[in-house]
């Protein structure tokens, strides 16, 4: 016994020699918690039929909530991943293109020129973007995006290569194309020869996954690329900068933007910015997917809210109870919000394991659901806020339960 | 001068409004001295569960004032009357309320950390107690698991832990046979004598009557004789 606990009991013992005498001492706040933590969890284990139910409700909204959210994310990672992985630091690009679909305005070659004498600049390359049709074998025809890098850097180059390397590019002719493709483009192996908008190409190797919004990216060498999509000389798509090291990517967007006033300098989470802001505010795939997402969390809410009312109606006199021999609304309070945010806890972990299974299960080149530590942290944060704001219900029945009922 | 244990005056209480309106209590002047274990008697309705609410603290009275150990209760904000049970009551109910998800140790060791008890001296302390009402090799049961009178006198160690001044029984032995029913309200007099508690018990089971010090008759809401 501490010596906290040592005064008390001295003190007890001295009520008991004199009953007239007041027992003064109070469990500390801390103490309180503790012992209402305890009850709680005896309480959720007692009925485990309950509990497992509520489990189930809160596992179901987080897989619900964080698949949408998930599959929301790889849609937008779509939309951004040429970007992310393109290995430079900087993007110059014609003005207010924000969406990859189909093709760009082209900027003056020049541009590469100003950009690689700016102070800071390590390397500057081109980019070509625009857009590809590939002859089948039986007549018809397939969309691709092409996308031109240059030697050596292959800034915008391919990744995620599953079949032949980079260098393949600097073959005459040939093309890297995307896995999940294959059988589209009219059963393309390594060494299958297709005509791209009129020019005939081999496969020199292939990736996996690169499926933005629009047709998939199919890489081919600047020069080639030029020629396939039409570019004008003098004209390229992007320019793309890489920094000095120990350069700060901010200033030397700042000093490009300075130098080229006709064209739009972004650093590289800049332009993911921009992008997915303007994908939210142009197309609906925020408000579809964040509404499933929300009405997942809703889902989990009201099966909480519901199994912690019902389990506070059949404790209704262990509730008088423990109000009689002194607990107070504050700490039945405490015990619901430690039962909610068991529930929580422990059904956003299961829900999240599965969820990571399931996203594992079903991953292709097509669907890429993304569930970053961050989401999963954010879903956890959700869900207890939600069981803790469901717990109220409860509670606000759990106050009215008046101590006198035990003696009836 | 030590003050009563309890004393009511002019105590009253009315349920519903107008019409509708009930006196339960009338006009109710008790006085109960500190260590007295006493017994409130009564025919169903006639006040004697509401008379024990309000001097338990969780029920108000309508009129009259209460006052526990000297201290007015009487008008004391709802929010205050938990910090009054804590620090005066200890209550053994008719239907001996422990907590079923708790074992018997446990449902004992609760009231004492509500008392400010760390964990662990709240169940050392539970253990003696339980221990002394024959109890020990049973203080890691449910309550689901122990008899009737089991029960009922892990209720009287709850009702006793921390040593509260002030011990209130609803029908202890109501649920009882009557050997039982004895045996539990010799036991509750009896540790109320070794640890000096003041003790109110509210029954109609005349087979008890002769282990009050005092017993008090109420009918209509009245306190008729002492």
């Amino acid at each position: 016994m501490n010596d906290v606990a040592s005064a008390r009991v001295t003190k007890a013992d001295v009520v008991a020699r004199r009953p007239s005498a007041k027992i003064t001492t109070k469990a500390s706040n801390a103490l309180r918690w503790r012992m209402m933590a305890r009850v709680a969890v005896r309480m959720m284990l007692h009925d485990k039929l309950k509990m497992l139910g509520t489990l189930a409700g809160v596992v179901f909204a987080v897989l619900l909530a964080t698949q949408q959210a998930g599959t929301f994310l790889g849609l937008l990672y779509k939309n951004v991943m040429l970007v992310d992985n393109s290995g430079a630091d900087i993007w110059i690009i014609p003005p207010s293109t924000y969406q990859f679909i189909g093709g760009t305005k082209p900027i003056p070659e020049s541009t590469l020129m100003y950009a690689s004498v700016t102070p800071g600049v390590a390397w500057a390359q081109p980019l070509v973007y625009g857009a590809g049709s590939v002859t089948l074998p039986d007549g018809g025809s397939e969309g691709v995006t092409i996308v031109g890098t240059k030697a050596p850097v292959y800034a915008g180059g391919p990744w995620n290569l599953v079949v032949g390397d980079v260098h393949a590019l600097e073959r005459p002719n040939t093309m890297i194309f995307e896995h999940g493709e294959r059988n589209k483009l009219g059963g393309l192996n390594l060494g299958s020869v297709r005509e791209v908008n009129g020019t005939r190409v081999q496969a020199g190797g292939f990736t996996w996954g690169l499926l933005p919004f629009g047709a998939s990216f199919s890489f081919a060498e600047y020069e080639l690329a030029r020629r396939l999509v039409g570019l004008a000389p003098g004209e390229v798509s992007f320019v793309l900068v890489g920094v000095e090291p120990g350069e700060d990517p901010k200033q030397v967007r700042a000093r490009l933007a300075e130098r080229l006033p006709d064209v739009e300098v972004h650093t590289n989470a800049e332009y993911d910015r921009l992008i997915v802001e303007n994908l939210l505010v142009r197309t609906p795939i925020g408000l579809t997917f964040g509404t499933s997402a929300m009405f997942g969390l809703l889902i989990g809410f009201v099966i909480v809210a519901l199994a912690m009312f019902s389990s506070v109606i059949d404790n209704i006199r262990e509730f008088g109870t423990l109000k009689a021999i002194g607990a107070t609304t504050k700490d039945l309070a405490k015990l619901l919000a430690v039962q909610a945010v068991s529930y929580a806890v422990l059904g956003s972990l299961i829900g999240l394991a599965l969820v990571t299974r399931v996203a594992e299960a079903i991953r292709s080149p097509r669907l890429a659901i993304l569930i970053p530590r961050e989401l999963m942290l954010i879903m956890m944060v959700l869900m207890c806020l939600m069981c803790v704001m469901a717990s109220g219900l409860a509670l606000l029945r759990v106050r009215k339960v008046e101590p006198g009922m035990v003696f009836r | 001068m030590n003050a009563p244990a309890i004393s009511t005056r002019g105590l009253g209480k009315i349920y519903g409004q107008g019409e509708q309106a009930f006196m339960a209590l009338r006009d109710v002047d008790l006085d109960i001295r500190a260590g007295e274990f006493v017994m409130l008697a009564g025919p169903s309705g006639s006040g004697k569960t509401t008379l024990l609410s309000i001097l338990g603290c969780v029920l108000t009275a309508s009129q009259g004032e209460v006052s526990i150990f000297g201290e007015r209760v009487s008008g004391t904000p709802e929010h205050q009357l938990p910090r009054l049970r804590i620090q005066y009551m200890g209550f053994v109910f008719q239907g001996h309320n422990l907590l079923a998800s708790l074992s018997a140790e446990e449902n004992v060791a609760l009231v004492l950390q509500m008392r400010g008890f760390d964990v662990k001296a709240s169940l050392a302390e539970a253990r003696v107690l339980l221990e002394r009402v024959g109890l020990s090799h049973r203080r890691n049961a449910k309550p689901r698991d122990l008899s009737g009178g089991e029960r009922q006198r892990v209720a009287i160690c709850r009702a006793l832990a921390g040593r509260p001044p002030l011990v209130l029984a609803d029908e202890p032995t109501a649920s009882l046979d009557a050997e039982h029913g004895l045996r539990v309200t010799e036991l509750l007099k009896e540790l109320s004598i070794e640890h000096g508690h003041t003790v109110l018990v509210v029954t109609h089971d005349n087979r008890i009557f002769h282990l009050a010090d005092r017993i008090l008759h109420i009918e209509d809401g009245r306190l008729l004789e002492e």
